[in-house]
């Protein structure tokens, strides 16, 4: 019996027409489209290729953790004793969907939904919710925890529900392109443009695929020019750039910042470079926060700089130096401190550790590290179970 | 006119031995050869395009879009393919792999660890592309051998 796809699409585009649209309006139906579009690709004319071929994939990221920090009553948003990310991809032709969903004890969240169409091989345009290509961190490692070599990510590389202060999921439309340069070398640019967080009361609030959604999303514009001395390869350096116009909503923030909106400016540098058996990874971020009705503007920088080494054994070795300036003086970095117990903020790390992959795909971590946060300092012992299924 | 003919059979005694030393190695030889369906458009793959293919990167063939077929079925096929095709360790390959996967939802390539279910499977698909012992294929008329890959 063949599939019937009016009243679907008759559902969803009259759901569209009783609400108003993305960007700042309430209630858009951005996830219904999205299902639709998703629903549809199945049953897309293949007038490009001859064989009807589709693929499709998944993986379970999957991590558990132990934590003690000194000075703190309980574990951060950031470190789930449990927690599974689920990749899900299907192919057909030069049309792409993908997905991401994680899932902690507190926690449940489609992070990614893309819908892409592959123009020439590795020149993708994907329309969804995306993670924003400025972060050198987390377009590596997104949500998965197996892939990450440590347990902890950068305090700057944050997402906004772990207090993250640079916006990182934006809705809108994505372009990645990978082309080759010289005999074995590749430029890599992405751009997304998209709805940008809100600033919510002590957290940014990006668009929620799942959930309700109350607008006052505002432009975002992100970037990344990479340079890969291999094609093939995993090693890349590059420039970042973000812009993100951050619309304020709660009394008190408004109150804080003494402004109802922010324009968060972000130019960074970075390079992830593997040269066996090293790999070092390092991110210089500046920030600017423009402020509507303040006396003055506001800028701060963060970086990190993470050396890893592989030794016999599948053990690797790993330490990381994080740093930052001015952060302590921004009105707008002090908004993501609630003093809930744990730290949200921090303006200095050092961290050390060890990971040994003792079977495929399984890998046990150990991780200390000594924290400077806005309000104290702290010692933190990290211990984490990570896989990867099937 | 005795040492003679003794020379000359000692002559043709070494040639033979020769000759033989000579072929022995290509009688014995493995070949590990890249292999498509005898359906397929594909005439050739270079080593590049091979590399991208088996690392979860797109390789488009006259509109096609091909789909790498892993050879698992000993460990020496798997070991001589991380060496000589995507040349890295088996944990950064499968590393590899997986960041694809995560990074974009690439589907990663299946494996087989039955050489009939691995011929039935590249038979089955023009857009398949894999490897495998040239003496497990060379007789099939429904496998079309592109080039050798790695040979003893």
């Amino acid at each position: 019996m063949p599939f019937d796809r009016k009243p679907l699409r008759a559902y969803i585009m009259s759901a569209c027409l009783r609400t108003p649209g993305a960007l700042g309006m309430p209630h858009f139906c951005l996830r219904k489209v999205l299902i639709w579009a998703a629903v549809s690709l199945p049953w897309s004319a293949p007038s490009f290729a001859q064989h009807d071929h589709s693929s499709g994939d998944f993986e379970v990221f999957v991590a558990a953790e132990a934590f003690h920090g000194t000075g703190q009553t309980h574990a951060g948003d950031a470190d789930p004793w449990i927690d599974a990310d689920v990749v899900f991809g299907l192919t057909k032709h030069q049309f792409r969907v993908f997905g991401e969903y994680y899932i902690t004890p507190d926690e449940r969240d489609l992070e990614r939904f893309q819908m892409g169409f592959e123009f020439v091989p590795e020149t993708v345009l994907w329309l969804g919710r995306f993670h924003q290509p400025a972060s050198a961190w987390n377009t590596e490692h997104h949500h998965g925890q197996y892939l990450q070599t440590d347990i902890t990510r950068p305090y700057i590389e944050r997402w906004e529900d772990e207090n993250g202060i640079i916006p990182q999921h934006i809705t809108g439309a994505l372009f990645e392109s990978r082309q080759s340069l010289g005999q074995e070398g590749a430029i890599q640019i992405s751009a997304g443009a998209g709805a940008a967080p809100a600033l919510a009361d002590g957290a940014l609030d990006p668009i929620s695929l799942i959930d309700d959604n109350p607008g006052r999303h505002r432009l975002s514009v992100t970037a990344r020019f990479a340079y890969l001395p291999q094609y093939t390869g995993a090693s890349s350096t590059g420039l970042l750039f973000g812009h993100d116009n951050l619309s304020v909503s709660s009394a008190r923030t408004v109150a804080v910042l003494q402004s109802n909106d922010a324009k968060v400016s972000l130019y960074g540098a970075y390079t992830d470079w593997t040269a066996e058996p090293w790999r070092i990874v390092a991110a210089y971020y500046y920030l600017d926060v423009q402020l509507a009705q303040a006396a003055r503007n506001e800028s701060f920088m963060s970086g990190y700089l993470q050396v890893e080494r592989q030794l016999p054994g599948q053990f690797t070795v790993f330490g990381r130096l994080e740093d930052s300036a001015r952060m302590q003086e921004s009105r707008y970095v002090a908004l993501f401190q609630d003093n809930d117990g744990d730290i949200e903020i921090a303006l200095r790390r050092q961290a050390v550790g060890v990971r040994w992959d003792f079977n495929r795909h399984q890998a046990l971590t150990f991780e200390i590290s000594h924290i400077v946060s806005l309000i104290q300092k702290s010692n933190e012992l990290r211990a984490q179970w990570s896989a990867a299924f099937p | 006119m005795e040492r003679g003919i003794s020379v000359k059979k000692i002559a043709a005694t070494a040639v033979l031995v020769a000759l033989l030393a000579a072929a022995a190695p290509v009688l014995a030889a493995d070949e590990l050869v890249l292999i498509v369906s005898a359906d397929s458009k594909v005439e050739q793959l270079d080593s590049h395009e091979v590399r991208k293919l088996f690392l979860g990167l797109t390789v488009i063939h006259n509109g096609d879009r091909l789909r790498p077929v892993l050879n698992e079925t000993d460990d020496r096929v798997k070991e001589i393919f991380l060496q000589n095709v995507v040349s890295m360790s088996e944990t950064t390959y499968d590393r590899s792999v997986l960041r694809l996967a995560l990074i974009q939802g690439q589907v990663k390539p299946t494996a087989y660890k039955d050489i009939a279910l691995l011929k039935k499977a590249v038979m089955a698909d023009a857009t398949a592309v894999s490897y495998a012992w040239e003496k497990d294929v060379v007789h099939d008329p429904r496998i079309k051998i592109l080039r050798v890959l790695w040979y003893d």
